[in-house]
């Protein structure tokens, strides 16, 4: 948006929405609202005093952190996950592309759950 | 792995580089984890979904398309299954309710009520469903508009009606306080 087209209605709304902050307002309004705050400081004093207060106050909350086992918790099923359904992806196509035998395709089976090994099981070669 | 765009990231993790999950993990959990806590207000709730959030995301991201930032998608799944949970808890939606004092309670359990809403946390936790998830996206997590708009899959210019509602509330509810931070 240009500046010849941004409002002190808008300005305001954007305040009122987003905060005091620019950094906060949405990119493709930011320059032309915060060349008329620049221009017009006294219209948008008290707008701005009020929500630099709210965002002062939004920045003092205080949440429990996660416990400490999340972590692992997140990534134990992240090996099994993967490589089950990389597993029925490899292993339908080593099926189906009749190039593999069972044996062939099995070992592909087996290269997926032992995912933290490397990725060379990806390859069918 | 800092210097790995979030594709190259999610690519590796997805083919099972475990130092690449675990960065994908230590990078989105804890947005997820505070999401899913403002809105459930519960420490093992949120861990509770924040878990199957990156559960969903193992099984995606084989076929993942770089649509979003991770983080978006994330935040989409675990606000959706935050409010399955919500909704399983109070079959009728907040947002639909018109604000009032609760009458059921007695007068000192009123006072009680509203003395344990004097922090930030507690006012926040005191918004509607829908307004909570704006803020909690936009303001306190620092996503754009359009971010935000698409994990809560609403139009920009309802999530910005959602954010001025609730920072509307939040500046009369805390009046008092906010009068002194601006002093």
């Amino acid at each position: 948006m240009t500046r010849e087209k941004m409002t002190v209605e808008r300005v305001l709304q954007l305040i009122e929405a987003f905060g005091a902050e620019p950094g906060g307002w949405p990119e493709d309004e930011r320059a032309a609202a915060s060349s008329l705050i620049e221009a017009e400081p006294d219209v948008f004093a008290e707008a701005l005093s009020e929500a630099r207060a709210l965002d002062a106050f939004l920045l003092s909350e205080a949440l429990p952190e996660p416990s400490d086992e999340l972590v692992a918790t997140i990534l134990a099923p992240a090996g099994a996950a993967l490589a089950t359904l990389m597993m029925g992806k490899v292993g339908g196509y080593a099926y189906a592309s009749g190039n593999l035998g069972y044996d062939q395709a099995d070992a592909v089976y087996y290269a997926a759950f032992s995912v933290d090994s490397d990725a060379s099981w990806l390859s069918l070669e | 792995m800092s210097g790995l765009s979030e594709l190259d990231q999610i690519t590796r993790a997805a083919s099972g580089d475990r130092a690449a999950q675990a960065a994908l993990v230590n990078r989105n959990m804890p947005i997820v984890f505070r999401v899913a806590y403002r809105m459930l207000q519960d420490r093992a709730e949120a861990e509770d979904v924040t878990q199957e959030t990156f559960l969903r995301a193992w099984k995606a991201l084989p076929d993942w398309q770089p649509k979003a930032k991770f983080s978006t998608w994330a935040c989409t799944v675990a606000l959706n299954l935050c409010r399955d949970r919500l909704r399983k808890k109070k079959p009728v939606l907040m947002d639909e309710l018109p604000e009032r004092v609760d009458t059921a309670l007695r007068p000192e359990e009123y006072l009680s009520s509203q003395q344990t809403l004097k922090g930030i946390e507690a006012n926040i936790a005191a918004l509607p469903e829908r307004q909570r998830e704006a803020l909690s996206l936009c303001a306190l997590e620092g996503m754009t508009n359009i971010e935000a708009a698409a994990a809560m899959d609403v139009s920009v210019r309802a999530l910005e009606s959602l954010l001025a509602r609730a920072r509307r509330t939040l500046k009369a509810r805390m009046s008092g306080v906010l009068a002194g931070e601006k002093q």
